[in-house]
């Protein structure tokens, strides 16, 4: 440059003082005329060649302040470099376990497990020889295994008397074929013609079909109820038949380990104003709890309102009435206590009928899907107490809606119906946590910029090895216990919340993020560094000139 | 003569400002309550109620910080728990306050009379004869209006600002070895007047050679920093022992100022930012906080290397108005120390539109913090633009002082150029 010729280095602008880097910057290396814009002498207004004379030269910058400029740049830079980037990457970079995709989506699609919920039925053939007896039970398997339609539901006969037998057989010598499910236990009873005898191939072929028929037709809504949850419909089923198990599970409500029990005692008048409702819960209630208590606990509240108006006035209440009679503004039916999902049982002192009753309930009661049962009790004025007594019935009939509203089937004795439903139930909570745990895969694919903690990758973890565990022991306790567990821990991760807040957070977010603040700021920290570098090789070369001159 | 003219003033000063607030403790008894609970003096970290709640805590022997709303050094509990009952004799509690800002004043009215302001080691002000008495300099912080008001609140950041003041005038003094003491105490209570101390270490080595002590300019720093080190880490372990022999005083304390997790609104700029802030940027954005309040102090050092104090005094405007708790009795410090450069103000450009918006913050500022919590009428946005507005003028004045001091400078080296306009590019 020919400035440095003339032994001027830099020749403008003395005076800058910028309010952020503190500095005088000094620009160099351009003609000193065009833009030396801050002299004072009005004079500078003359025309070109009149400013020549007018504009004195400032002096040139001291190598001090340059150097000084120099060490400004680098201080904020340092702050930058040394101290803002490291701290930028440790607190943006995005933390993603790793999470075993293929094995979540195996277990969504079914593929890592095919259930199989066998069913064992104890042969106690108390009458018959054992080789007869075990060549009774190799025919029954046989028919039972050639007939069947639903690979996951497998009935296993067994001689002899087990315990976790789902179903005795017993067999006593009649008049003729029959058989009757007992009432209270979990078997069927089977009576044979007292002639029969194993050894002849026609009779035994008619027996083992005759009970691989009462099998059957014993397991029938069970099989039912799996194929729907399996979503593997059965041959000939009619319309209806899928209906009623759609309508079994939209009654029912979902699994829960815990679930709260509130009995609510509302009168329309003053009275009564007592109830012996602990005694009556410990006499009717407590023993099917206890029964249930392997596939679910309890807890108990109760509560008593005096003056408490229905939703629906009228005398009869008919059909549609039913629905609006709870007063859910006015009576204090709290949705949950304590995370627990409730279940209520209302019992309404009141001269209130209602006008057709329904055909699956009493003329008293009726039940609301995944809520509970209101009960309807004329009492005279007169009472003052409700004692255990009165409350049998009531309790009775909240005891049987209690085990629809737990999705228990209809048929059978109760501790078959409660068999089915643990088996039922721990398939419910396999195929859902293994959907849970599909989903939280196709999410953390879809969305590669969602933060995946470290819990989140433990509880998948956990999950899926209770679900290997409740698959090899389905069927039974254990298989429902992990199944259990291996749910809730899906459900957790699922909803992790540190990842739920990030679920909309596109990139192009994070311009909008960064640009308001470090925009401003990175402006005059780049530029000064631009200025910083440009002034630094121009003085590199000038050096070398004068070092190239000196020589010559 | 003149020097018993200034005892007597100084006298008549320090007992003016002392029975002014005396007077104001004691005929307006809910006057400090009121105060005390207003957000532009108490900030979470500061605040004399929340120290009372640690107090208590204290007192009955339980951890200070199981509240969850005391946040403050422990070292402060020992000495507040000496003073009789607040609520029974809020007197004493009174004159200790009173007490700490007539120190303060003190330490104000040496390095104003120093002359440091006007004639450091490097520099003389061509204007050193415009430079403003002592005896202004002391009464401008005594009789602001934000120094009584915050003495007033009884907020704790008055300690701080006495320490500060101390570290300064000890520098100046010519005794290293206090001054880094002093900082040290103003760091412990406060954490940010940490990043004073290579002003500090600057200023005191000026006057280290002033006095004729030669002595390598590394050697002095290293030995500085480690008296710093070590009266800090003698507080900490003080701490540690009075707080049941645990750590958790550091995260209750520092660590809120670092985080930000209490989210109390006041004058200054970070708690509305953080509340609208994605949870995922919070840390990014904090660490970009702090590091630009802490990025001016290596740029302002080595620029105005010549003068040390004018880097002290603009850190702590900067202080003011980034830190992420500040109140007004940091911004009565900031107040307080510029009168130390009255010789500049006439090279100062904006100084009306700054004090006018200074004015204009001060009087909107509360009346807009009721319209949103109180009367419902607003919400958090009007309070928030007018600490916007707050901010506005004191980094006004923050840049028109660099400006002045730099022009001060410049007419030295260019003294054909005084009085004459310059543009700013």
């Amino acid at each position: 440059m020919s400035a440095t010729a003339r032994g001027y280095c830099a020749t403008s602008d003395p005076w800058v003082v910028s309010n952020f880097a503190l500095a005088t910057r000094i620009d160099k290396g351009k003609p000193s005329f065009t833009n030396h814009t801050m002299s004072a002498a009005p004079s500078e207004k003359l025309p070109d060649g009149g400013a020549k004379k007018a504009i004195k030269l400032p002096p040139t910058e001291k190598s001090g302040d340059v150097r000084r400029r120099s060490f400004i740049v680098l201080s904020f830079w340092a702050v930058v470099v040394m101290l803002g980037l490291p701290f930028w990457w440790y607190t943006t970079s995005i933390y993603r376990a790793n999470l075993p995709l293929d094995r979540m989506l195996e277990w969504a699609d079914g593929k890592a497990c095919q259930p199989v919920l066998p069913i064992t039925v104890a042969f106690e053939a108390e009458g018959l020889a054992a080789p007869d007896a075990q060549e009774l039970v190799r025919l029954t398997q046989g028919m039972l295994d050639q007939q069947s339609d639903l690979a996951a539901h497998q009935i296993r006969l067994q001689p002899g008397n087990t315990d976790d037998a789902a179903l005795t057989l017993q067999f006593t010598p009649g008049k003729q074929m029959g058989a009757t499910l007992d009432s209270r236990e979990a078997s069927l009873k089977i009576n044979y013609p007292s002639g029969t005898t194993v050894s002849n191939p026609s009779d035994a072929a008619a027996l083992a079909t005759y009970l691989a028929q009462e099998l059957r037709a014993a397991f029938a809504e069970e099989r039912a109820i799996i194929s729907h949850l399996l979503n593997q419909p059965l041959q000939n089923q009619s319309p209806e038949t899928i209906e009623a198990l759609s309508k079994r599970t939209t009654r029912s409500m979902r699994y829960a380990s815990t679930y709260h029990l509130t009995f609510s005692l509302f009168t329309d008048g003053p009275s009564p104003s007592t109830w012996d409702i602990e005694e009556a819960v410990d006499r009717y209630m407590r023993p099917m709890l206890d029964i249930l208590r392997p596939i679910h606990n309890f807890t108990v509240d109760t509560q008593l309102q005096l003056y408490a108006t229905p939703g629906v006035q009228s005398q009869v209440l008919s059909k549609e009435d039913l629905s609006s009679f709870i007063n859910a503004a006015e009576w204090p039916l709290s949705p949950s206590i304590g995370g627990a999902p409730t279940v209520n049982f209302v019992l309404f002192v009141g001269n209130q009928t209602i006008g057709n009753a329904g055909s699956d309930a009493t003329s008293q009661s009726w039940m609301i899907p995944q809520w509970g049962t209101v009960y309807l009790l004329p009492l005279s004025d007169s009472t003052a107490h409700v004692d255990s007594e009165i409350l049998r019935q009531p309790m009775l009939t909240f005891g049987g809606h209690l085990l629809t509203l737990l999705g228990t089937p209809q048929s059978g004795s109760l501790p078959l119906r409660l068999s089915t439903l643990t088996r039922i139930r721990s398939l419910d909570l396999l195929l859902h946590a293994s959907s849970t745990l599909g989903s939280l895969a196709r999410l953390s694919i879809s969305l590669p910029s969602i933060s995946i903690p470290r819990t989140v990758a433990d509880g998948v973890a956990a999950s899926l090895d209770h679900l290997e565990k409740a698959c090899a022991n389905l069927g039974g306790p254990e298989g429902l216990y992990h199944a259990r567990i291996a749910e809730s821990e899906a459900e957790k991760s699922f909803f992790e919340k540190s990842m739920v807040g990030q679920l909309y957070f596109p990139d192009e977010h994070k311009i909008a993020v960064y640009l308001p603040l470090l925009g401003p700021v990175g402006v005059p920290l780049v530029l000064g560094l631009i200025k910083e570098l440009k002034g630094w090789k121009q003085r590199r070369k000038d050096a070398k000139e004068t070092k190239d001159k000196k020589k010559q | 003569m003149p020097e018993t003219m200034t005892l007597r003033g100084k006298a008549g000063i320090y007992a003016g400002a002392a029975l002014l607030r005396l007077l104001l403790f004691v005929a307006f008894p809910s006057l400090p309550d009121l105060l005390t609970s207003r957000v532009e003096i108490s900030t979470p970290v500061t605040s004399f109620k929340r120290l009372q709640e640690g107090l208590f805590l204290y007192n009955h022997n339980v951890s200070p910080y199981d509240g969850g709303v005391f946040h403050q050094a422990p070292l402060l509990l020992p000495l507040f728990s000496l003073l009789p009952d607040v609520r029974a004799l809020p007197i004493f509690t009174a004159l200790l306050y009173i007490l700490v800002d007539i120190l303060s004043a003190e330490a104000l009215m040496r390095i104003a009379a120093s002359g440091e302001a006007v004639q450091s080691r490097l520099f003389t002000s061509p204007r050193r004869i415009r430079q403003a008495s002592s005896l202004v300099v002391v009464a401008c912080y005594l009789f602001n209006p934000l120094s009584i008001a915050s003495c007033l609140g009884r907020t704790t950041s008055v300690f701080t600002n006495c320490a500060t003041l101390w570290a300064v005038a000890k520098a100046i003094d010519g005794s290293p070895f206090n001054a880094m003491v002093a900082l040290s105490f103003a760091s412990y209570l406060s954490m940010y007047p940490l990043l004073l101390l290579p002003p500090t270490i600057l200023l005191a080595y000026d006057h280290q050679l002033l006095k004729g002590r030669t002595q390598a300019a590394p050697t002095f720093a290293v030995k500085n920093v480690a008296i710093v080190l070590v009266v800090l880490g003698m507080l900490l372990g003080m701490s540690w022992a009075l707080d049941s022999q645990s750590w958790e005083f550091l995260g209750r304390t520092y660590g809120i100022q670092l985080t930000l997790n209490d989210l109390n609104p006041n004058v200054g700029l970070w708690w509305y930012f953080f509340i609208e802030m994605f949870d995922s940027f919070r840390s990014f954005f904090l660490a970009v906080f702090w590091l630009h309040l802490s990025s001016y102090v290596g740029g302002l050092s080595i620029r105005i290397r010549t003068q040390p104090l004018v880097v002290i005094v603009l850190l702590l405007g900067i202080f003011s108005i980034f830190k992420p708790y500040p109140s007004i009795a940091d911004t009565s410090l900031f107040l307080g120390t510029l009168p130390l450069y009255r010789h500049v103000f006439p090279l100062m450009r904006y100084s009306f539109v700054a004090a006018a918006v200074l004015a204009y913050a001060t009087f909107l500022g509360p009346a807009f913090f009721h319209l949103w919590i109180y009367a419902g009428s607003g919400n958090a946005n009007f309070f928030y633009a007018i600490t916007l507005v707050w901010s506005l003028g004191q980094s006004l004045l923050v840049s028109d002082l660099t400006f002045a001091t730099l022009r001060d400078e410049w007419e030295v080296e260019r003294p054909e150029m005084v009085g004459k306009e310059v543009k700013q590019i």
